[in-house]
């Protein structure tokens, strides 16, 4: 029988099912192959085939199922037959993706398409070799039909005692051949009885349509508010942590990321707890506004102090944008089962986090404002992805995501907020900056020696409020207590007693409590005694003479020196510059090493490094219609080409009649042809000298780099590694 | 976004605006589940606490109501959390209950038996169970209910008590309400503490926290024992009694060291109660020889301890604690309130200055600078004995002086910590001291004196602190303390806030040695003022010295 090859399938497709193929399966084109016969291997190749069946719904991959219990090439009536009538509308999906291809025959399944859908697919046996009549199933002796009953809808395998010495009831199938014996103890239910006992379906629960997400609706304001809650707590949290580590920046762990005690005492800080924790320090590392730096510790980075100043809507879409994506899985950390994996370390890729993330958002936003009853969502899920790779996760990472969709105020009280669906549909505004409590600019100063910000403060007044007074409590307002120590912090951090209380009339709406100025004057007073300034060079001298002498010397006058005590003067040039200038004036001055110097300004720890955000590992992005089209162009480029070197090289070799040549990709698609219609063929296959032998084999299989094949010559089976096959021509 | 008066904060605080319009209103709604923390001039500080919460449930408040609360006057989005919270706590309430028994006694049952599960395995609670009657029935030894309640609240699963309580021997009791009227604030006091049951009543000195007591009495009109600080406090109760209540003279029984009488309402000491005879409480019995029906804390802050562990055997009967300053400086005031009862009415200070029941007072904090030689002495003294080197420094004294001579025409208290510094300051003003050691007969002599106007000043030590009555002090001035106590000047500031005949303002000056441990002091002791809205106003020696007051 004459079979057309999936390549050749491929090849016969026009751009426009090329470029619909692509956009299903974008794997494909990354890199884009050389030409069509490399595209046939790569589409039928298992990680590429896995990937596609994974973005099969339930239903889709029951009829996949279903095509795969039957013998190739099959028709579209037998997958009916087996199914349901709905499946017609599904065949063409699948023959989008290249699950099915069909030619003059009927439809068939990519090489490794079964292998990707495991041995026992829908719980099906293999094929019977024997011939069967099932109408004597209807004579079957009850034990017998005892069996049938357990291996009818899988798994089809049975274990007997001893299958030479048989209970009555199997040994009654055996005969009949409605079991095959598989060894000693194994046997297993052909396909055809397992279809006919199933009353000629595959499935016991066809699931044609997605369950109904259930859940109890909110009103679409009370989401809205309790998700602009959410955002306004997210964007606290992350600048909180960040300023908590800025204090005092904890050490990574050897194997990377965060202790478990630096973590805990971050949650405590942010009155949170630990998995909540995890998750912020994830999304500020994501977001390069945090790093391990080279001396381990952890601490922010310059792009905090820049992410900082940009508005509320561009910060938290950042930090979202980034976890949208990310396939680091913050869920992960502190989990009794995993107690090595810690937030900011290296451990929390999983390949289908992002994939996982998406869907459930996908839901979320088919459902606006439904607050999800878990059971019902994860059923849903489970019907879009039935397949999913690594699936004992699968119900954590939805799980995860409804959770940290709720941090992030992607959704509030469990809907989807406007604010989130905007986000998702990537709206150029999302309504955050609007809707957030506006900042305030002033505080109210109470005579109990606490101010409080009555709304979120504007960083500025924050940041001198931060640097003069504790905080006692945070959320939408913010209560600073001021005592004897944060007045001096305030004035260790270079301002005047009066910079305080003039800032505080300035910034408080309510009049000054005299308790606190007297506080502030007091400290001042005795913090005053020293004195504060920026200089980057001094000259002591114990001879004050020699400084006014230097003062009035014309020749340092570029100095700008400035005397800030009689045997002092200061100015704002490097240490180098100034002695220089002064011995060229015929002075002799020593260095003096620049310890004890106070200096003065806001200390803010930051890493050196530059920001190193963690690499996303996701799955591979839909490409836009350009990057397809391109790759289109480039295949059949290809394509023409090796066409012309394939004849060429034909032309030499039989003037030559030397081993067979082909290239890489050809010797494989050949392969798999050769392999799917059991035809012999001949091959050239270099030795461990170099030298090229040639051998005349019946290929059966393709693995891990070899193929399995009986060599004529020697009668065996052998594997032949397939860089070493020169080339490939049938017989 | 609402434009309400009330942020809620992530850390389970609520900041009140009283300046907005609905301030009054929202106070009202949120007081029977958050707890009153701080009330300065602007924003008012509440708490939620998990006590709180099931005070508010066993009133009959649902989750539900406390955050269509917290929603309906929030200015900002409720941070989610906090309503999963809320209704978190309070559905842990009423899963547990107690319940008198026929059989049994005292029986713990609950609705659901993981919880009654994993609270019998508690190593706190085991002991003090009984038998298991079945799956979701067991016995609980009748005295332990003050105990078992405690660690179950501990333990976060509050027993709701349907036990009830022991109505008491039957004493009938009336208010009598001839030329004075009870005040709205006490007899909504006296209401919710009754229908509380149990519990304590906050309200600021001056404020009459006795007539509360007799509400309270004339609610249970049962034989009642009030435990008071000392022997002249039992006399002023006993006379206020006489004086607002239907109970004549041989109803009321003193209990101190001086007499022992036991009537239908006894008035006992604190001081007697704890006196040890051969290592045990002799007197402790006081609590059995009668079947009262209400017991009375008065200044339950300084509840001592061995009254404390008492108290957990008697939660069958009804307990009223009266303060005005729930601070303790021991931390036990989560103590006082699992073994009296919850918090039952608290309200601002300054909410009923402004109703006109205390007087309208005035803190100052007067500097004094000391004199180089002070200083000297200061700097090289022992750590321990700084404090007393610098509240009792000369320096001090010409400033009283100064003080007192200014008021010469008002009633003027001394008040101050050391004897010999009193001593001094009596000699110096030449007016009377009443201090630990003085006779009560002198006391009362001396205070007679000062209530008629005869003595215009009096110098007193911490005797002084509680529950005496001087209804025309309208000066008090603190020379020292103990130490950072803020109980101790919130309880000095109470003896001038009884309202004036004439509407004046108290005046309650510190005086506070300048650059010393003493200020330090001094900041910690008015912080409990200043968050009940009382703003200190400092002011300079010399500014006195020179007449600007």
């Amino acid at each position: 029988m004459e079979t057309r090859s999936f390549a050749d399938y491929l090849r016969a497709l026009d751009d426009e099912a090329l470029l619909n193929l692509f956009a299903l399966r974008p794997d494909l084109v990354s890199p884009v192959p050389p030409e069509i016969s490399s595209l046939g291997i790569r589409a039928s190749s298992a990680p590429s085939l896995a990937r596609a069946v994974d973005s099969l719904n339930k239903w889709q991959f029951q009829i996949l199922e279903a095509c795969a219990s039957l013998t190739e090439p099959f028709a579209e009536k037998s997958i009916i037959a087996l199914t349901d009538t709905s499946a017609k509308f599904v065949i063409p999906r699948l023959v989008d993706l290249a699950l099915i291809y069909g030619d003059s025959h009927g439809y068939w399944l990519p090489n490794s398409l079964r292998e990707v859908l495991g041995n026992e697919v829908a719980g099906l046996g293999p094929s019977s070799m024997a011939k069967l009549s099932m109408s004597k199933l209807d004579e079957a002796p009850e034990s017998s039909k005892k069996v049938l009953e357990r291996l009818t809808w899988g798994p089809p395998r049975g274990s007997v005692g001893d299958i030479r010495n048989p209970g009555p009831g199997i040994a009654w199938l055996l005969k009949e051949n409605f079991l095959i014996p598989l060894d000693q103890r194994t046997v297993v239910l052909p396909r055809e009885v397992a279809l006919h006992l199933r009353g000629g379906k595959v499935h016991k629960n066809p699931q044609p349509n997605p369950p109904l997400v259930k859940g109890t609706a909110g009103k679409e304001t009370t989401v809205n508010r309790a998700a602009i809650a959410n955002v306004a707590t997210v964007l606290r949290w992350s600048e909180e942590i960040l300023n908590f580590w800025s204090e005092e920046a904890p050490s990574s762990l050897r194997a990377g990321g965060v202790g478990v005690r630096d973590l805990k005492a971050a949650a405590e800080h942010l009155g949170v707890d630990e998995n909540c924790a995890a998750f912020i320090a994830e999304l500020v590392f994501l977001a390069g506004l945090v790093v391990i730096d080279a001396d381990d510790r952890i601490l922010p980075t310059h792009s905090f102090d820049l992410w900082l100043t940009q508005d509320h809507e561009t910060r938290w879409r950042t930090l979202a944008s980034l976890w949208l994506i990310t396939s680091r899985v913050s869920g992960l950390v502190g989990r009794a089962d995993s107690k090595h994996i810690s937030a900011l370390g290296p451990e929390l890729d999983r390949v289908n986090a992002a994939s996982a993330r998406k869907l459930a958002l996908q839901i979320l936003a088919e459902n606006p404002y439904l607050s999800p009853e878990h059971d019902s969502f994860l059923a849903v899920t489970k019907w879009r992805a039935p397949s999913r790779r690594s699936s004992t996760l699968q119900r954590e990472l939805v799980q995860w995501t409804l959770r940290e969709a709720e941090w992030l105020g992607i959704t509030g009280q469990g809907g989807l907020s406007r604010y989130g669906a905007a986000f998702l549909h990537e709206e150029d505004v999302l309504g955050i900056a609007e809707d957030l409590p506006k900042p305030v600019d002033h505080i109210l100063l109470q005579s109990d020696n606490t101010a409080i910000a009555p709304g979120p403060l504007e960083i500025e007044v924050a940041r001198v409020l931060d640097s003069i007074a504790d905080i006692e409590s945070r959320g939408g307002a913010t209560v600073y207590r001021f005592s004897e120590a944060t007045i001096r912090r305030g004035l260790d951090h270079g301002k005047t007693g009066e910079e305080i209380k003039e800032f505080l009339r300035k910034t408080s709406k309510t009049p000054m409590p005299q308790p606190l100025e007297y506080l502030i004057a007091d400290v001042a007073k005795r913090h005053g005694r020293l004195r504060v300034g920026n200089t980057t060079a001094y000259i002591r001298c114990e001879d004050p003479s020699i400084l006014t002498q230097i003062l009035s010397d014309r020749k340092v006058e570029g100095l700008g020196l400035r005397r800030i005590a009689p045997e002092v003067l200061v100015c704002d040039h490097e240490a180098n510059e100034l002695i220089t200038t002064l011995r060229e004036a015929g002075y002799m001055p020593a260095a003096e090493s620049g310890s004890g110097i106070l200096l003065s300004g806001l200390k803010l720890n930051r890493a050196k490094s530059r920001p190193r955000p963690p690499r996303i590992i996701g799955e591979i992005e839909t490409p836009t219609q350009e990057t397809l089209l391109a790759a289109v162009r480039a295949i059949r480029t290809g394509e023409r080409s090796s066409h012309k070197q394939t004849s060429l090289r034909d032309v030499a070799a039989k003037a030559l009649g030397s081993v067979p040549r082909t290239t890489a990709n050809e010797t494989l698609e050949i392969l798999n042809t050769f392999i799917k219609e059991q035809r012999t063929l001949s091959i050239g296959y270099a030795d461990n000298n170099g030298s090229a032998t040639h051998r005349i084999i019946d290929p059966l299989s393709i693995s891990a780099g070899s193929l399995l094949a009986r060599d004529h010559a020697t009668g065996k089976v052998q594997s032949f590694r397939i860089p070493r096959i020169t080339g490939v021509s049938p017989l | 976004m609402t434009d309400g008066p009330l942020i809620v904060q992530s850390d389970k605080t609520l900041l009140l605006d009283i300046d907005h319009v609905l301030s009054t209103e929202c106070r009202r709604a949120i007081a029977p589940f958050a707890e009153l923390e701080r009330s300065p001039e602007h924003i008012h500080t509440y708490r939620l606490t998990s006590l709180g919460l099931w005070n508010a449930r066993a009133a009959g408040h649902d989750a539900e109501m406390v955050i269509d609360t917290l929603l309906k006057y929030s200015r900002y989005a409720v941070p989610h959390s906090i309503l999963v919270d809320v209704a978190e706590i309070m559905s842990r309430y009423g899963r547990l209950r107690l319940e008198a028994d026929p059989i049994h006694g005292l029986v713990l049952i609950t609705t659901d038996t993981a919880v009654l599960e994993e609270v019998i395995r508690a190593k706190k609670i085991a002991p003090l169970l009984g038998i298991r009657i079945d799956a979701e029935t067991i016995a609980v030894h009748p005295s332990q209910r003050g105990h078992i309640k405690q660690s179950l609240l501990r333990l976060g699963w509050p027993a709701e008590d349907f036990a009830g309580y022991v109505d008491g021997q039957h004493h009938e009791i009336d208010l009598v309400q001839n030329g004075w009227k009870i005040r709205p604030y006490q007899e909504l006091a006296a209401e919710g503490f009754w229908h509380g049951g149990s519990g304590v009543v906050v309200l600021p000195c001056g404020a009459g926290k006795t007539i509360v007591g007799a509400a309270a009495m004339a609610h249970a009109k049962a034989t009642t024992l009030i435990l008071v600080t000392n022997t002249i406090a039992a006399r002023q109760w006993r006379e206020e009694l006489l004086q607002r209540t239907t109970l004549n003279e041989d109803e009321i029984g003193e209990y101190s060291g001086a007499k022992k009488e036991i009537r239908p309402v006894t008035i006992a000491t604190y001081q007697v109660m704890t006196k040890k005879k051969n290592g045990t409480y002799a007197h402790l019995d006081l609590f059995d020889t009668h079947d009262w029906g209400l017991i009375i804390y008065d200044e339950v802050h300084l509840l001592p301890a061995p009254i404390f562990r008492f108290t957990a055997d008697i939660q069958s009967r009804r307990r009223l604690g009266l303060t005005a300053t729930l601070v303790r400086e021991d931390g036990l005031e989560g103590e006082v309130f699992s073994l009296i009862g919850p918090k039952r009415f608290d309200v601002p200070w300054k909410e009923i200055e402004a109703q006109g029941y205390i007087a309208p007072a005035e803190c100052i904090e007067v500097r004094v600078t000391l004199t180089e030689a002070e200083r000297l002495l200061y700097a090289t003294a022992e750590p321990e004995n700084r404090y007393r080197q610098c509240a009792t420094t000369k320096t001090k004294r010409a400033i009283v002086e100064l003080l007192t001579k200014h008021h010469k025409d008002d009633q003027v208290l001394v008040i101050g910590q050391y004897i010999d510094q009193l001593d001094e300051l009596s000699e110096v003003l030449g007016v009377p001291l009443i201090k630990g050691d003085t006779p009560v007969n002198e006391r009362e002599r001396l205070f007679n004196l000062f209530r008629a106007g005869e003595v215009k000043c009096l110098v007193v030590s911490k005797v002084a602190n509680f529950s005496i009555d001087l209804p025309d002090a309208t000066v008090a001035i603190q020379v020292s303390g103990a130490f950072g106590s803020r109980q101790e000047e919130a309880q000095r500031l109470g003896r001038i806030l009884r309202p004036k005949s004439d509407g004046r303002t108290a005046r309650f000056y510190s005086v506070v040695s300048r650059d010393t441990i003493d200020q330090d002091f001094a900041q910690n002791r008015q912080r409990f003022l200043a968050e009940q809205g009382y703003s200190y106003k400092i002011i300079d020696a010399d500014d006195v010295s020179q007449g600007k007051l």
